[in-house]
């Protein structure tokens, strides 16, 4: 796997965290991600995978007209499969993230 | 919802890259909204379009185009029309001519130029709208591509039907020249029916009127092909000016 593949896993897995705390459109959560530190992502990277999000049904969209009138903005929100996903996703992160700590710790000793 | 002119470009690029793609109608148009939308925030927070896309155009297009189906259904239906369209333009100007006669070369030749051309033009249509052509550059692809290589591809045809003349497959007398006419002229209606326009029956009369009204003078051969050409680039040139004026119409509306 290179390194874009991984992040775009991680990506993804983040994105759905961010989706799952309510719904939400495109421009929020790359301000939510980059509130997190996730400066690493080009804005507009979020948005093919969002297309196959949808497309594998982690993911539904609806059409809301903005406040302030004019065009209406896309939401996202999480199915069912998303959430699952999800939780996937968190228990791999878990596991890797831990392993990857101690191994680092064990060798800054 | 208004964003600059930079990624306006940016849009219209993106536009153009996945029609040409051959991406479905609805998908394109959902996804450059979500794009023109999360353009018009990030440059209320003076981001540009540039830093958005974080990659070079061509790749960021690539990834989206990735994502997204082939309209094979939609390209099904695209398909026939085109050639049913251009076969009906072509047997009907000889028709009128009364010299409908075609070997085995020209009958397999012309589908395939044709279709090479329209392959050729959405090759090209995604390579200018996925990297930074100059104008000059842009017109000198687009006169070759639209212009030069069908001709060059058309003179091929001849010199082989000539050279290796093969058995006649279709020759139409007299009567088979009217049936000719008027199966291509209901074409044109057809096709004029299906897609909402009136361009599939304004524009080959344009080019085919001046032709048959003239036949009907005592004009000398060259002069009525002077006149015939004058007339339609004339109607064409009136045509394009009121289509024009017409669409500035609809969009002050």
């Amino acid at each position: 796997m290179s390194t874009s593949q991984i992040l775009k896993g991680i990506l993804e897995g983040c994105l759905l965290a961010v989706i799952s705390k309510g719904e939400t459109y495109g421009y929020e959560m790359i301000e939510k991600l980059y509130a997190y530190g996730f400066t690493m992502v080009s804005e507009g990277s979020i948005y093919p995978l969002l297309i196959r999000m949808r497309k594998e049904g982690l993911v539904i969209t609806s059409e809301k007209a903005l406040p302030s009138g004019g065009p209406k903005r896309k939401y996202y929100s999480l199915t069912e499969k998303g959430r699952e996903r999800l939780e996937e996703f968190q228990a791999r992160w878990d596991e890797v993230a831990s392993s990857v700590n101690r191994l680092l710790k064990e060798e800054g000793r | 919802m208004v964003v600059s002119k930079e990624s306006q470009s940016f849009l219209d690029d993106v536009t153009v890259y996945l029609y040409s793609s051959g991406k479905k109608e609805e998908e394109i148009k959902e996804i450059v909204e979500e794009l023109n939308d999360h353009l018009h925030e990030a440059e209320k927070n003076g981001k540009r379009v540039d830093d958005i896309i974080g990659m070079t155009p061509k790749e960021y297009m690539e990834q989206l185009a990735n994502e997204m189906p082939f309209d094979l259904k939609g390209w099904l239906k695209y398909l026939p029309m085109i050639f049913i369209g251009v076969l009906a333009y072509a047997v009907m100007g000889d028709a009128i001519e009364g010299k409908v006669k075609y070997s085995l070369i020209e009958c397999i030749g012309y589908p395939c130029i044709l279709l090479f051309f329209l392959f050729s033009i959405s090759m090209l249509l995604k390579y200018v709208s996925s990297h930074k052509v100059s104008r000059w550059k842009e017109r000198v692809l687009f006169s070759g591509v639209a212009f030069i290589i069908p001709t060059a591809l058309y003179v091929l045809l001849q010199f082989l039907n000539q050279s290796y003349s093969t058995t006649i497959m279709i020759h139409l007398r007299e009567s088979g020249n009217i049936v000719a006419i008027v199966l291509s002229a209901l074409a044109f209606i057809g096709i004029a029916i299906w897609s909402r326009t009136w361009d599939a029956i304004i524009l080959p009369a344009i080019i085919l009127l001046p032709d048959v009204l003239l036949k009907q003078t005592g004009m000398a051969v060259s002069m009525k092909g002077m006149v015939s050409l004058m007339l339609s680039a004339c109607g064409i040139g009136l045509y394009a000016f009121i289509t024009m004026k017409r669409s500035k119409v609809k969009d002050m509306d």
